[in-house]
């Protein structure tokens, strides 16, 4: 089942045409990467999903509702995770929680936060500091424990491991891995070929605005050369 | 609670877990309180010591012992302009015009005791009201805390965050904006209390809302703008930098510009050369002090007729109380002719001056909470007037006693020993000619009508900055 569909998508930018007629699907339960070099359309493909930039051609659909008419209720069943979330630094885990809760119209008790972030593997002693004192593997941890609290059935990742050290990499991977299991439909842009193929179902290929390649993740330690020299091949002959 | 309710919520926190935000919070509440009670203390003695000083006046004044009333015309008298109420929050220009004037035959005197001349000399700083507190430096404070509202979303990467889960620009522009509210409602108490304390000391409440309203507007209008410029512009150093300039060119520039603009367009003559035109034109009108003057031949001749008699000393009446009385008359009509002139060139001024309102903010709420008060320069012109209605009254009353209390004959011979000095005295119960004097602000809704072209020019800038505000909110992307 089709949780996000993209069609012959165009969007321009400041005067500039940043996509150019891309077309993929991301299946329900399924984590789908898109990858692609500075520039590439990567991060505005997310924001025209999220409905902050209007495509002038071609359609996006989320979990059947077309992102252009119906998408204050969409919001509700997206979870966004920019770059570098840092939430509120003056807030601890749990008052950061229960904020964006709150905005979202929805009450937890102490213990769903406890068990979800037991579950995403923040440190008890951790939860009642100030985020500002956190690293980022913990930030992102609070806030993928905030998309599973939420119950939002997409997520839409931007360089989720951007900055995160080997380890932290390792169990925001295993996290996210895990949504999917348990039915998260996850799309996340990102230059991390080699995460990428160690998560994702379903790679595309971004670049200067066109998908140029779409693969299965499991199609063979090869494709990951490939990829590399296919999405960086400009840089790489600059 | 609601989305507003709990990102306004959620602001407060982050104020109050901030030292810096904590200590501008209490310096200003700490400075509006103690100039909120010292200026309410400062007025209240002003109060009652004008009102007793004007009382002491006419007590002095009626406690003469007998005279010749010509001594009383210069004797004088003073009248004070008692403060009103609502001067506690806003002297306005009490404190450079003067607070009392000597009123004497012959002449119009300048207000004087200026309280600013006294407060010149501790560096200004005593002249620090809860208007000036209000009006030049809450604004900052609305600033420093208001111009990150929306930056410190966006620069955190929480604003990506707020919207995609569907809390829309204008939910948090309204959280926002809900946050800053409070904050100029927990400001505005000091104010809401000078108003309260007003209309408990007499002032109608009428000016006293108004006046705090007006208050609330324009820090409203400084919130509105803090708000927008924190949604349009990207960082919080160029947010700060827009706000500030726009302080400064509001504040400082464009009233600096305003008074220049106004002394260019509708000059006025310097006092030494304004005095010596009018001391020309007096002289032609003659001495009254010398009923042989020339100018008065017409009159002499005209009164001799009409009692048919050959020589002044026979006139029924005191033919030096008449050329007093004549020439009073004739002199203060040249003397109001001037003050008349001088007032509507003031007055012009001040209306130039309030039209730059419309591009100032601060001109708009000084100008509006000053007609307010009762503490403007039309309330000082109108005690001007009233001061010389009272003057011209009794001197006029005194003259009238010496025209038919005392002979001419025993007021030209006053000079003639202990005799005659006796015999051109009158009786002290002729001082009664003295009203009591009381000045009073003019009816509230005449002040409310001076003010309330400044007070729409607020209301403009308000909805229109809300507006805008609006607009960028609903197109607030991460």
């Amino acid at each position: 089942m089709t949780a996000i569909a993209i069609n012959d998508l165009f969007v321009n930018r400041n005067g500039t045409e940043v996509l150019q007629g891309i077309s993929f699907t991301v299946e329900t339960g399924s984590v789908y990467a898109l990858l692609g070099g500075n520039g590439a359309g990567k991060s505005t493909t997310l924001l025209t999903l999220l409905g902050f930039l209007s495509p002038h051609g071609g359609s996006v659909t989320v979990l059947d509702m077309d992102v252009t008419k119906q998408i204050d209720r969409l919001r509700r069943q997206i979870a966004y995770l920019p770059e570098a979330a840092t939430l509120y630094p003056h807030l601890n885990a749990y008052e950061n929680l229960e904020y964006f809760l709150d905005l979202a119209g929805m009450k937890t008790t102490q213990t769903q936060l406890d068990t979800t972030l037991d579950e995403v593997g923040l440190q008890a002693e951790s939860r009642s500091r100030h985020m500002d004192n956190y690293s980022k593997g913990m930030r992102q941890k609070v806030a993928i424990a905030l998309a599973i609290l939420r119950e939002t059935p997409v997520l839409l990742l931007d360089e989720p491991t951007s900055g995160l050290d080997p380890v932290a990499i390792d169990e925001f991977n295993a996290l996210v891995r895990n949504l999917a299991e348990l039915g998260k439909t996850i799309l996340m842009v990102t230059h991390d070929v080699y995460g990428a193929c160690q998560i994702a179902d379903r790679i595309g290929l971004l670049r200067r605005g066109q998908l140029v390649g779409s693969f299965n993740a499991i199609e063979g330690e090869q494709i990951k050369t490939d990829l590399v020299h296919a999405a960086f091949a400009e840089r790489a002959n600059n | 609670m609601n989305s507003a309710t709990r990102i306004a919520k959620e602001e407060w926190r982050q104020w109050l877990r901030s030292r810096l935000a904590v200590l501008s919070l209490i310096v200003f509440t700490v400075l509006l309180f103690f100039t909120t009670v010292l200026t309410t203390l400062d007025m209240q003695e002003a109060r009652h010591k004008r009102l007793h000083q004007q009382e002491q006046a006419e007590e002095t004044f009626l406690n003469q012992p007998d005279r010749h009333p010509h001594r009383m015309v210069h004797y004088g008298h003073y009248v004070f302009r008692t403060p009103p109420p609502l001067a506690m929050f806003d002297p306005g220009v009490d404190a450079v015009t003067g607070q009392s004037i000597f009123l004497e035959g012959h002449r119009q005197n300048s207000a004087m005791f200026a309280d600013a001349r006294a407060k010149a000399r501790t560096g200004g700083f005593g002249g620090l009201t809860p208007a000036k507190l209000y009006y030049l430096f809450l604004p900052l404070l609305i600033i420093a805390l208001g111009h990150g509202v929306i930056l410190r979303e966006r620069e955190a990467r929480t604003l990506g965050p707020l919207l995609s889960q569907g809390v829309s620009g204008e939910r948090l522009y309204r959280g926002k904006l809900l946050a800053l509210a409070i904050l100029i409602g927990l400001l505005s108490l000091p104010a809401l209390f000078s108003s309260i304390a007003a209309s408990v000391l007499g002032e109608s409440p009428l000016a006293s809302v108004m006046l705090y309203l007006g208050n609330v507007l324009y820090l409203s209008v400084w919130t509105a703008l803090t708000l927008c410029v924190s949604i349009i512009t990207r960082s919080r150093g160029v947010a700060l930098g827009v706000l500030t300039a726009f302080w400064v060119v509001t504040i400082l520039v464009i009233p600096r510009v305003g008074v220049t603009s106004a002394s260019a367009t509708l000059p006025t003559e310097g006092k030494i050369l304004t005095d010596m035109r009018m001391n020309d034109d007096l002289r032609k009108l003659g001495d009254g002090h010398n009923a042989a003057d020339p100018a008065f031949a017409k009159l002499r001749a005209n009164l001799l007729a009409q009692y048919n008699v050959e020589r002044v000393e026979d006139l029924p009446v005191n033919f030096r109380g008449i050329v007093a009385s004549k020439s009073e008359t004739d002199l203060t009509q040249t003397l109001n002719a001037y003050a008349e002139k001088r007032m509507q060139r003031e007055r012009a001024q001040a209306v130039h001056l309030a039209a730059y309102g419309w591009l100032s903010p601060y001109l708009a709420i000084g100008g509006a909470s000053r007609n307010l008060a009762g503490t403007d320069l039309e309330t000082h012109h109108r005690f001007l007037r009233e001061a010389e209605a009272i003057r011209y009254e009794f001197v006029q009353g005194l003259n009238k006693a010496h025209i038919e209390k005392l002979s001419y004959i025993d007021d030209i011979n006053r000079n003639k020993g202990e005799e005659g000095w006796k015999r051109a005295r009158v009786d002290a119960a002729n001082w009664q000619v003295l009203n009591d004097f009381r000045f009073t602000p003019d009816q509230a809704v005449d002040r409310l009508s001076r003010a309330t072209s400044k007070l729409v020019s607020l209301l403009l800038w308000f909805i229109a900055l809300l507006g805008i505000g609006l607009i960028a909110a609903r197109r607030l992307t991460p």
